[in-house]
């Protein structure tokens, strides 16, 4: 799976883009995802595939790896050899069929 | 005419840092000897700036502001950003900008028809830049430093001859814009073969990478730039291994000379095949390059 999906527009980005640039968000979102996603413009597909954590689902939606890579940091943990061993290992579970890994 | 004292390229993957202690014996070795090799041959160059090349990894902009080029021009570049500290697992740095030279490149690329973008504020750095400052002892060295991020993985992304041709561009513009007795540093940091955030994650293409190494040092850039095709590196790690477009920079501003590697390994926790390049820039080299 490469870059061959990956739709510039999805307004994924940006949400992952902020999460990473704003402690804060981070914050808002472990405690309120729901209120944080309200303020993107999400296709409906988009947000369910976020909700349960489906990543193949967002690369088909043309969600960019390296983005995909740091959402799955994001949402199961961002520390060397700890947390992101399992943020890995859920996205490449993901991608290899299984979907949600929610 | 100001001189390139000294050209290498080596990987940035953030494990070299967090993850090397806990690496086997063989593969420590491997990374210890390319980078202090490559950290005592910038010492002995006594290089006056160090302009490193190195993917932005969606670090600074949006997606729909994507720069393909971002000069650092900040007196000072502190890293890593805050969110990648725990990810790497480096410590904080402080390296000493040349907001002088940093000026100069931009104008220079500028008015050689390559569009750059530039900014004062700090970037910010993941392992892209913190893995080399660190391994390469670029901060301990007093070394002014010029980053110089570039889009590696979002299409359309410049491929091998474009980015030959903004190395090009860039050794004209050290060599002609760049004050007459300055010593310049070059660095390409990224690769070799990695798949981030792809289905094959852990995936690392040894021969791809063996072949990489072989021909980047061979100083044949007809053939590298023949055969080096993005379509080459996706297939060697979608999304990662084109990173090595900041070695192909390089290898524009140097022409075709010899380097030499410090021996290549494996590792699945680094998630990234490992090996550097440095190139011979003794005076006596010929000076081609391809067309």
């Amino acid at each position: 799976m490469g870059l061959e999906k990956f739709k510039a527009s999805l307004a994924t980005h940006d949400l992952i883009q902020d999460l990473k640039w704003s402690p804060e968000l981070r914050e808002e979102f472990a405690a309120n995802e729901a209120a944080v996603l309200d303020r993107y413009p999400l296709r409906k597909d988009e947000r369910r595939a976020i909700e349960t954590r489906n990543f193949l689902a967002l690369y088909d939606l043309g969600l960019h790896p390296y983005l995909g890579g740091q959402f799955a940091r994001l949402i199961f943990g961002n520390e060397a050899g700890k947390g992101a061993t399992v943020a890995v290992n859920k996205l490449v579970e993901s991608l290899q069929g299984k979907g949600s890994v929610a | 005419m100001a001189e390139i004292v000294y050209a290498a390229g080596a990987p940035h993957a953030p494990g070299l840092i967090g993850l090397l202690e806990a690496a086997p014996a063989d593969v420590k070795d491997v990374v210890i000897n390319t980078y202090r090799s490559l950290a005592d041959a910038m010492a002995s160059a006594k290089a006056d700036v160090l302009i490193v090349f190195a993917n932005d990894h969606l670090a600074n902009s949006r997606v729909r502001t994507y720069p393909d080029f971002l000069i650092g021009m900040a007196a000072e570049h502190r890293g890593p950003y805050e969110w990648f500290k725990p990810w790497i697992g480096c410590e904080d740095y402080t390296v000493k900008g040349s907001p002088e030279v940093a000026a100069a490149l931009f104008d220079g690329m500028t008015k050689r028809g390559i569009r750059m973008f530039a900014q004062t504020e700090n970037l910010k750095f993941d392992d892209n830049i913190s893995v080399p400052v660190l391994l390469t002892n670029v901060a301990g060295s007093g070394i002014p430093m010029v980053p110089v991020l570039q889009n590696c993985t979002v299409p359309p992304i410049p491929d091998q001859r474009r980015c030959y041709e903004v190395g090009k561009a860039l050794g004209d513009f050290i060599r002609d814009d760049l004050p007459a007795d300055m010593r310049v540093a070059l660095l390409g940091s990224g690769g070799l073969s990695h798949e981030p955030g792809g289905a094959r994650y852990y995936f690392i293409d040894e021969e791809f990478d063996r072949w990489f190494l072989d021909l980047v040092a061979s100083g044949d850039h007809e053939r590298l730039l023949d055969e080096l095709t993005l379509e080459k590196m996706e297939a060697a790690g979608s999304g990662g291994t084109a990173e090595l477009l900041a070695w192909v920079v390089v290898l524009g501003a140097i022409g075709s000379k010899p380097g030499k590697s410090f021996g290549y390994t494996v590792h699945k926790d680094f998630k990234c095949g490992v090996g550097g390049v440095l190139w011979d820039m003794s005076p006596n080299m010929p000076k081609s390059r391809a067309a």
